[in-house]
C-alpha cells in the first residue's frame, strides 16, 4: 500500500504541476488586464498587480459595440450551430447505426473519406462563394462547422454499443414510428454522446476564426475570435509596414495597450469556461465512449 | 462477428489516425494545402515560364490595341475594382460614390467607376491569394515585396505593365520615371511604385527633458559614429537611477543592416561599403565578418555590461516608446527617425509626430540616411491583376491618382465637410468628431499614387512633402551600387531558411549587447557556415557578377 501512496504522490505533484502550468499564464493574462495604464512598460508582468485598476475593462465598456456585435455573433453562431450540428450529426449516426439500413457501408464510407481527406482551401471557398453564394452571411460561419465525420463515428459507436438493438425492436413493435423511436427512445439514452460531442462542436464553433477571415467582409458580422484576431494582427501589421517598408507611421494608429488586450481575451474565454461546467458531468462518461466497447 | 471486430479495429485505428489530424487542426491545414497548392502553381508556372509569359503579354497587347480603337469611339462603361488593406471604414459608400461622381463629372470620357474593395490586413494575404486563385475579377490590387509581390509574380497573377504604362500611364512616367525600375522582374515591371520618400534617416531618439535637464551637448554627434554616444550615456547612468540610458529594441547593429555600413543582398549577405579598396566594390560578403560589424558589436557588449541597456531589450512586445512615456528612458539608439526639412547628419531637430504622439518633446538626431535601394522601391506598390477584364481602365485610374489631387483627396481622406475640414490648408477632424466616430479616417497615403499631392494633416509640419522631396533628392545623391539588382533567391531557398534560423538564435543577442561578440561571433559564423552560407554568397556573387555583365556595371 506505501507503494500505491507513492504513486499517489507522484501523480498527483505531475497532475499539480502541469495543471499550474496551465493556470499561471491565465492567471498573468487576468492580473494584467486588471492593471493600471501602462503599468506593464513601468513594471513589466507581475502576479499581482502594483496599480489594481479596470481602466482596460471601462475602456472596453465604453467602447462596446462592436466587441458587443461581435459577440452576440459569436454566441448566435455557436447557439443554433450546435443545435443543428446535434441534431444532423445524431440523425446520420443513428441510421448509420442501424443493421436495417440500406447502402450503410456506402454511406459510412463517404463519412469516412471526408475525415480523412479534404478538399482544401481553395475548393473550400470556391464551393462557398461561387457556388452557395454564401459570403458575408451568418450561415457561412455555421455550415462548415455542422457535421465532423469524427463525431458521426463516435456517436454510432455509441448508438451501437450503448443502445441495445431489441430496444428499438421493442419500441417499434408497440407502434413507435422511425422518428418516434428517435426522439422518445434513443435521444433521452443519449445525452452523454450528445453533451460530448456538443462540447466539441461548442469549442469549435466559439473558437472558429479563419472562416470569418476567409468569408466575411462586413464588420458588423465578425465574430468575437476574429473581431480579437483582427485587433491584434492589425496592430502587428502597421508594424511590419513601418519595419518593412520603412513608412513613418507615426501618425498611424498607436497599438492597443496590453493591458486591453488581456481583457478581450478575458472577455472572449469566460462563455467557454462556464460552459464547461454544466457539461462536465457528461463529459467524463463521455470520455469513454467507444473506447473499448465493441 | 469476426467482421465486425474487424472493422471496428479498422476504424477505431482510422480514429487515432483522424484525432492525430484534428489536432493538426483544421485551419492549419488548410494553410498548408494552400501553400503546397502555390507551389504547385508556382513550379508549373516555372516550367512553362517562357511561354505563359509571352502569351500574357500578348494577351495585354491585344486588349491594349482594342482599347486604343475604343478609345477613339466610346469606352463602354467599366467598374475598377480597388483591392487594399485597411481596416472597415463605416462610410466607405458615402466615400465611393462621391469618387464616382466626381469621376463622372471631371472624366466623362473615361466613362469608369470605382469600386473599393478593402481587406482587413489581418486577412489580405490570404484572401488576396484566394481571390487570384479563383480568378475573381478585380483590377488595381495594392502589394510589396514583403507581402508576396514575388510570388505573385511566379504564380502570373500580376500583368506585365510596360505597355500599358505607355499608353495609359503618362503622369506615373512622369512622376516616377527611373523609380519604376524597382519592381521590374524577368524584363517586365509588375508594379506601380507609389511616389513618396525613398528611404529613411536613422539615429537616435532623445528625451528632451533629460538633455535640458543636464545641458547635454549633442554636438560630438556631427562625427556620425554611435561611439560618440557612450559619455552622454554614462553621465545619464550616473545621475539618473531609475532611468534607461540606452533603451531597446532599438539597437545600433539594427541600424548598421538598415543600411549605413553594407548594402544588404539576402539575409546577412551583401556588400561591405566601408570597404575602400575598388577591387572589392561588387565582392559579396558575410555582413557577420566585416570589420564594422564587430566593433558595433562590441560597442553594444560594452553598454550592456555598463547597464546602458535595458536587461528586457530581446523581451517581444517590449515598446520602447511606453517606456518614454513612464519616463523610464532617455534615448532610443538606432530607430527610425522622422523626416525634417534640410537633414544633416549630426543635426538635432525635433521629432514632431512622436512628440505629438507621446504627449512629451523627443529629440532626434539623424546619424545616417538611407540610399537609394532598389527593395525600397518595391516596398509598396500598386499592380493589375490577370483577372482584370480591362487592364488599360485600370491604368488609367492609375494615372488619376498621380495626377488628380482631388480624387486622391477623396480616397485618403474621405468627403470634406464630413470627412474632413480644411484647417489652414491641412486636414483636420470636422468639429466635435474623433477618428473613431468620423466614419472614415486611415492613414493610407502610402499605398496608392503620388503622396506629394496629399494634404498634411493638423500637427503635422505642412512642410511635410515639401521636406520628402528635398529627402529624395539627398537619398537618389547616393545610389545604391545595386540598384535595379534583384536577387532570384530560388537556388538558395533551403540555405536561406537554416541561415535565417541562425541569425534568429544569435541575432537578439548581438543586438541587445547581452552576448560578447569576441567568445560568440566566431561560433556564429561556424553555424552560418555549416547552414550554407558559402553557397548564399557564392550565388549571390554569381548573380550580382550576371547583372553587372548585363548591365555593364
Amino acid at each position: 500500500m506505501r507503494g500505491n501512496n507513492w504513486t499517489n504522490v507522484l501523480i498527483n505533484i505531475g497532475l499539480i504541476l502541469f495543471s499550474l502550468a496551465c493556470i499561471i499564464p491565465f492567471w498573468l493574462v487576468l492580473m494584467v488586464s486588471v492593471s493600471g495604464q501602462n503599468a506593464l512598460a513601468k513594471y513589466g508582468y507581475s502576479f499581482w498587480p502594483k496599480e489594481f485598476d479596470l481602466v482596460a475593462y471601462k475602456f472596453l465598456i465604453h467602447d462596446a459595440e462592436p466587441i458587443i456585435r461581435s459577440f452576440g455573433v459569436s454566441i448566435a453562431v455557436t447557439i443554433i450551430g450546435t443545435i443543428a450540428s446535434l441534431a444532423i450529426t445524431s440523425a446520420l449516426a443513428f441510421s448509420l447505426s442501424r443493421q436495417d439500413f440500406p447502402y450503410r457501408g456506402a454511406l459510412s464510407m463517404f463519412v469516412l473519406i471526408t475525415m480523412l481527406f479534404g478538399g482544401g482551401l481553395l475548393p473550400w471557398y470556391l464551393v462557398y462563394t461561387k457556388l452557395l453564394h454564401l459570403q458575408d452571411t451568418m450561415m457561412v460561419l455555421i455550415i462548415p462547422g455542422l457535421i465532423g465525420g469524427f463525431n458521426v463515428f463516435i456517436m454510432r459507436t455509441f448508438f451501437m454499443t450503448s443502445i441495445p438493438p431489441s430496444l428499438i425492436d421493442s419500441a417499434q413493435i408497440d407502434g413507435a414510428s422511425e422518428y418516434r423511436t428517435y426522439f422518445n427512445i434513443i435521444l433521452p439514452l443519449s445525452l452523454p454522446v450528445l453533451a460530448t460531442i456538443g462540447l466539441f462542436v461548442i469549442v469549435n464553433y466559439w473558437n472558429d476564426w479563419f472562416t470569418s477571415l476567409v468569408f466575411i467582409k462586413t464588420d458588423t458580422l465578425y465574430n468575437l475570435q476574429y473581431f480579437l484576431y483582427n485587433t491584434l494582427m492589425n496592430a502587428q501589421y502597421l508594424q511590419a509596414v513601418a519595419d518593412k517598408a520603412h513608412i513613418d507611421v507615426s501618425t498611424m494608429q498607436t497599438q492597443p495597450l496590453e493591458e486591453l488586450r488581456m481583457a478581450m481575451a478575458i472577455i472572449a474565454v469566460v462563455p467557454v469556461a462556464l460552459v464547461f461546467p454544466f457539461l462536465q458531468k457528461y463529459f467524463v462518461k463521455g470520455l469513454t465512449i467507444g473506447a473499448v466497447k465493441g | 462477428m469476426r467482421m465486425r471486430r474487424g472493422s471496428i479495429v479498422l476504424s477505431s485505428l482510422l480514429l487515432s489516425m483522424s484525432l492525430i489530424a484534428a489536432g493538426c487542426g483544421s485551419n492549419n491545414s488548410a494553410n498548408n494545402e494552400a501553400a503546397n497548392q502555390n507551389k504547385a502553381n508556382n513550379s508549373s508556372n516555372a516550367d512553362a515560364s517562357g511561354n505563359a509569359g509571352n502569351t500574357s503579354t500578348n494577351a495585354a497587347n491585344a486588349t491594349n490595341a482594342t482599347n486604343a480603337t475604343n478609345e477613339k469611339k466610346a469606352l463602354d462603361p467599366y467598374e475598377v475594382v480597388m483591392v487594399y488593406p485597411d481596416p472597415n471604414q463605416s462610410d466607405i459608400g458615402t466615400v465611393q460614390s462621391a469618387m464616382n461622381d466626381y469621376l463622372k463629372t471631371t472624366y466623362p470620357d473615361m466613362n469608369m467607376t470605382v469600386k473599393l474593395n478593402p481587406i482587413d490586413w489581418s486577412a489580405y494575404s490570404d484572401k488576396l491569394n484566394l481571390m487570384m486563385s479563383s480568378g475573381e475579377k478585380f483590377d488595381l490590387l495594392w502589394t510589396a515585396n514583403w507581402m508576396n509581390f514575388e510570388t505573385q509574380v511566379n504564380k502570373g497573377a500580376l500583368l506585365p505593365l510596360d505597355d500599358l504604362l505607355n499608353e495609359d500611364g503618362p503622369d506615373i512616367k512622369s512622376v516616377e520615371g527611373d523609380l519604376l525600375e524597382g519592381a521590374r522582374r524577368k524584363g517586365k515591371i509588375y508594379g506601380v511604385h507609389v511616389h513618396q520618400e525613398l528611404g529613411n534617416p536613422q539615429g537616435v531618439a532623445f528625451s528632451k527633458e533629460l538633455i535640458d535637464k543636464y545641458h547635454i551637448d549633442l554636438s560630438p554627434l556631427k562625427s556620425g559614429e554611435f561611439k560618440d554616444l557612450s559619455p552622454i550615456l554614462q553621465q545619464i547612468k550616473d545621475n539618473e537611477p531609475g532611468v534607461t540610458p540606452a533603451v531597446g529594441p532599438a539597437f545600433p547593429l539594427g541600424a548598421y543592416f538598415g543600411s549605413g555600413s553594407m548594402e544588404n543582398i539576402i539575409g546577412p549577405v551583401g556588400i561591405d561599403q566601408r570597404d575602400t579598396n575598388p577591387d572589392n566594390q561588387f565582392k559579396v560578403v558575410d555582413a557577420y565578418e566585416t570589420p564594422r560589424y564587430m566593433e558595433l558589436a562590441k560597442l553594444t557588449n560594452e553598454w550592456y555590461k555598463a547597464g546602458f541597456i535595458n536587461k528586457d531589450a530581446t523581451t517581444p512586445g517590449i515598446d520602447i516608446w511606453k517606456k518614454f512615456q513612464a519616463k523610464t528612458a532617455f534615448a532610443a539608439i538606432g530607430t527610425d527617425l522622422e523626416i525634417v526639412k534640410d537633414m544633416k547628419i549630426g543635426e538635432p531637430s525635433l521629432m514632431a509626430n512622436k512628440s505629438t504622439q507621446l504627449g512629451m518633446d523627443i529629440i532626434q538626431v539623424p546619424l545616417n540616411i538611407d540610399r537609394l535601394h532598389t527593395s525600397k522601391l518595391a516596398a509598396t506598390m500598386q499592380a493589375i491583376s490577370q483577372t482584370s477584364k480591362d487592364p488599360a481602365r485600370a491604368m488609367m485610374l492609375l494615372n488619376l491618382f498621380y495626377k488628380d489631387k482631388n480624387l486622391l483627396t477623396l480616397m485618403n481622406y474621405g468627403v470634406e465637410g464630413t470627412h474632413y475640414v480644411l484647417n489652414n490648408g491641412q486636414i483636420d477632424l470636422p468639429a466635435g468628431k474623433t477618428k473613431d466616430n468620423v466614419g472614415f479616417f486611415h492613414d493610407n497615403q502610402w499605398q496608392l499614387g503620388n503622396q506629394m499631392l496629399n494634404y498634411t494633416r493638423v500637427g503635422e509640419d505642412p512642410n511635410k512633402y515639401f521636406n520628402y522631396e528635398q529627402f529624395n533628392e539627398m537619398v537618389k545623391s547616393q545610389p545604391s551600387p545595386l540598384i535595379g539588382f534583384v536577387f532570384d533567391s530560388e537556388p538558395v531557398k533551403n540555405e536561406l531558411i537554416a541561415v535565417s534560423k541562425v541569425q534568429s538564435t544569435f541575432d537578439p543577442g548581438f543586438q541587445s549587447g547581452q552576448l560578447d561578440p569576441e567568445k560568440d561571433l566566431p561560433k556564429m559564423i561556424d553555424k552560418l557556415k555549416s547552414a550554407g552560407l558559402d553557397k548564399i554568397i557564392a550565388e549571390a556573387q554569381k548573380q550580382v557578377d550576371a547583372w553587372r555583365a548585363a548591365n555593364g556595371k
